[in-house]
């Protein structure tokens, strides 16, 4: 097989390394800290040309990354998690001066209680701060992802910084093998970063995130924002076409699995997805009728391509690993509304909750999400919100209470 | 309802004076609701304050386009357009200037329509407090007085609002004392609710994405913030008394904007296109070289762009 084996972690780094990029405030924290390590040791030996400063924070490291950026460099940088929490005043910032970095961010769910296993709650608590989302799947994905976002986030029409998202452990300590695209190939693809409204020149100031008061000015400016991430639709597909054209590869906002003639369809998103596809082909080889919608791009929401991939299904289940407590799965929110204005919307939409912290989805799970989703299909009616949680899971837990609680109580 | 909207300059007490209405509103039983707005609060800034008065719940909030009274504590406001001084006014409205001049000489300037009713607050401060920056409980009381709301309540209205500041009893008692001369002073206007005219949908604007350059918040133009002439924000201003000066450099160093030069004999000279009026240099002059002059009615804060 081509290429090399290697971790998400690592193909991240190499997609900056590929990139280019001038300028990479660091700051550690598991399950990403790998990625800047490696970074360091390139900037070190002279590999990258890079400056490579740590900070104190991810609320230093985010500022440094966006104030870099407004100068017109090109600028890396990762996270995770509570890092990603700690430094969210400053994406809205950073979006708000359409500075346009890139941002890794490495999934890990939020205290409290305290873990380092993935879901997604990190990331999507970032969905409205005018960074662009795209998840990725693969670790081939990640390298990739982070080329296109440069791109993408570069373009004039767009101007937005963008979030790279993988799993923690799951893509970021995993190793598998990555095709290095050709530098001289990377050149081709990304041309040098050239804003017209950034820039560090002394003789020629300027202000930006300026005060603005009274909501006219306001409102434009965000509109902006709105109007830019939109766009990033368009352009993504142009980036995609082009990417294919120079290393064979094709990614689109979202990806289909099986879709042509499956009457219900799991949605997903990020490492995990690969589980679904499997569970896919099982319930397949059974004769059920099934797909996976994987979307890849969160922000801007495709809409288009959720609605052309849905439209007409019997069942529709959406598998969130995430949690709004009170509320219940973040994407299943988005696809409700995105589906609710079709006049062939699916009968059913069903919402599971499921990969919390980390937490394995077992094939059983998918098996029970298939039969659910259907028999939601046939009495044309949605269920959920599904809490996936096994019985044999909770005894384990309860021997764990026991153990916490003390032996005797 | 009553809807009465406040204009001053940051630090003479509109909103206070709005307060004190509200307040006076709600202990005569009429449901009332006050509320300010201003940008960073800043001393000399326009501000602009709201009093809603009714006998039904309010279910309004925020800007009163269409007042019934307009309440003016700095006559300077009136030609800045930023202060939006003249929005909604006809000559239905009632207003209160606080001014030296004549409802008459207002209308021979032709600056403002309305049922012109006019004192001059400032005066009767410096009068009687010796200094004529912070107004509100004359404001509030003038406003209570010509919306119809009796003495009592407004006298209790200034000691909750003021006690709320802090003051001492002393100085609330001087407060409501003076007060309540202008209260007997100014000569009343109508003041009536006039019925909202049917407002037709509004025309909404397609945003269009614009690039970067347009499309971001940033200001690329060098050294503008000179073409905004701050001197227009002052009540009062700095004047140097030379003979006074023994060549501290104090103001210079308090200034906090920068408006003080020093000349080559350590005298300062004010940059009065720019000095927003604080009196920092006022209060902290150890020999009383630098004393608050009020400016003039159709003087430089006027005149500035």
């Amino acid at each position: 097989m081509a290429g090399e084996m290697m971790t998400g972690n690592l193909a991240a780094a190499w997609g900056a390394r590929l990139a280019g990029v001038d300028y990479i405030p660091a700051f550690p924290i598991t399950p990403q800290t790998e990625i800047v390590e490696a970074l360091a040791t390139w900037c070190e030996s002279g590999a990258m040309a890079a400056r490579f400063v740590t900070m104190d924070s991810e609320h230093s490291m985010m500022t440094a990354a966006g104030a870099a950026a407004a100068t017109g460099a090109r600028v890396f940088t990762a996270t995770s998690s509570q890092g990603l929490l700690y430094a969210m005043e400053v994406l809205y910032s950073i979006s708000g001066w359409r500075a346009p970095l890139v941002l890794v961010n490495v999934s890990r769910a939020l205290a409290a209680p305290i873990t380092l296993e993935p879901d997604h709650n990190d990331v999507l608590a970032a969905r409205d701060s005018g960074f662009l989302q795209i998840h990725a799947e693969t670790c081939q994905e990640v390298l990739d992802s982070i080329l296109m976002a440069y791109r993408i986030a570069e373009d004039a029409r767009v101007m937005l910084p963008v979030i790279v998202n993988l799993d923690g452990f799951y893509l970021s300590f995993t190793r598998e093998p990555v095709i290095l695209p050709a530098p001289e190939q990377v050149a081709q693809f990304l041309p040098p970063f050239r804003p017209a409204h950034l820039g560090f020149k002394a003789s020629a100031p300027h202000a930006l995130g300026v005060a603005v008061l009274g909501g006219t000015p306001y409102s434009y400016f965000r509109h902006q924002m709105h109007l830019a991430a939109m766009n990033a639709l368009d352009v993504h597909s142009e980036t995609a076409a082009a990417f294919e054209r120079l290393f064979g590869r094709r990614y689109d906002v979202v990806e289909g699995y099986r879709l042509d003639d499956a009457e219900d369809v799991l949605v997903m998103t990020n490492a995990f997805a690969s589980r679904g596809k499997v569970a896919v082909d099982a319930a397949r080889a059974e004769g059920r009728r099934v797909g996976l919608l994987r979307l890849r791009m969160i922000r801007p929401w495709p809409a288009d391509a959720i609605r052309d991939a849905l439209r007409s299904r019997r069942a529709v289940a959406v598998l969130d690993q995430n949690l709004a407590p009170g509320q219940g799965g973040i994407l299943f929110q988005e696809i409700a509304a995105s589906l609710y204005g079709e006049p062939l919307r699916p009968r059913a939409l069903c919402s599971f909750i499921g990969g919390l912290g980390g937490k394995n989805l077992s094939e059983g799970e998918f098996r029970a999400i298939f039969d659910q989703t259907a028999e939601a299909g046939v009495r044309g009616k949605g269920i959920g919100p599904i809490l996936l949680y096994t019985e044999a899971e909770h005894r384990e837990m309860t021997q764990l209470q026991a153990l916490a609680g003390g032996l005797n109580s | 309802m009553i809807a009465v909207r406040f204009h001053g300059r940051g630090g003479q007490g509109a909103k206070t004076a709005s307060r004190i209405l509200g307040t006076a509103a709600f202990l005569e039983g009429f449901v009332a609701q006050d509320s300010p707005i201003y940008g960073a609060e800043r001393r000399g800034a326009p501000v602009a304050a709201y009093t809603r008065i009714a006998r039904e719940p309010i279910r309004e909030r925020g800007l009163i386009v269409h007042p019934d009274l307009v309440v003016v504590a700095d006559a300077s406001l009136i030609p800045d357009p930023a202060a939006r001084v003249l929005e909604g006014i006809d000559e239905r409205t009632a207003v209160f200037v606080n001014s030296p001049l004549t409802p008459e000489q207002f209308h021979a300037q032709g600056s403002l329509p309305g049922r012109l009713t006019t004192l001059d607050l400032t005066d009767i401060a410096l009068q009687q407090f010796g200094k004529g920056g912070a107004i509100s409980a004359l404001l509030g009381v003038v406003a209570g007085r010509l919306v119809g709301l009796r003495q009592d309540s407004l006298r209790e209205a200034i000691v909750r609002e003021l006690a709320d500041l802090s003051l001492a009893a002393s100085v609330i008692e001087r407060n409501q004392a003076v007060a309540f001369n202008c209260y007997d002073a100014v000569r009343p206007v109508l003041v009536e609710a006039v019925a909202p005219q049917p407002i037709p949908p509004a025309q909404l604007q397609r945003p269009t994405y614009e690039p970067p350059t347009r499309g971001t918040a940033r200001i690329s133009a060098a050294a503008n913030s000179v073409l905004r002439e701050t001197g227009g924000w002052r009540t009062f201003r700095p004047v140097l008394v030379p003979d006074k000066c023994n060549g501290c450099w104090l103001c210079f160093v308090y200034c906090p904007d920068g408006v003080i030069s020093m000349t080559k004999d350590d005298k300062p000279v004010i940059d009065y296109d720019h000095c927003k009026g604080c009196q920092i240099c006022v209060h902290e002059c150890p020999t009383d070289a630098l004393v608050a002059e009020r400016e003039k009615e159709g003087g430089v804060a006027w005149r500035a762009k």
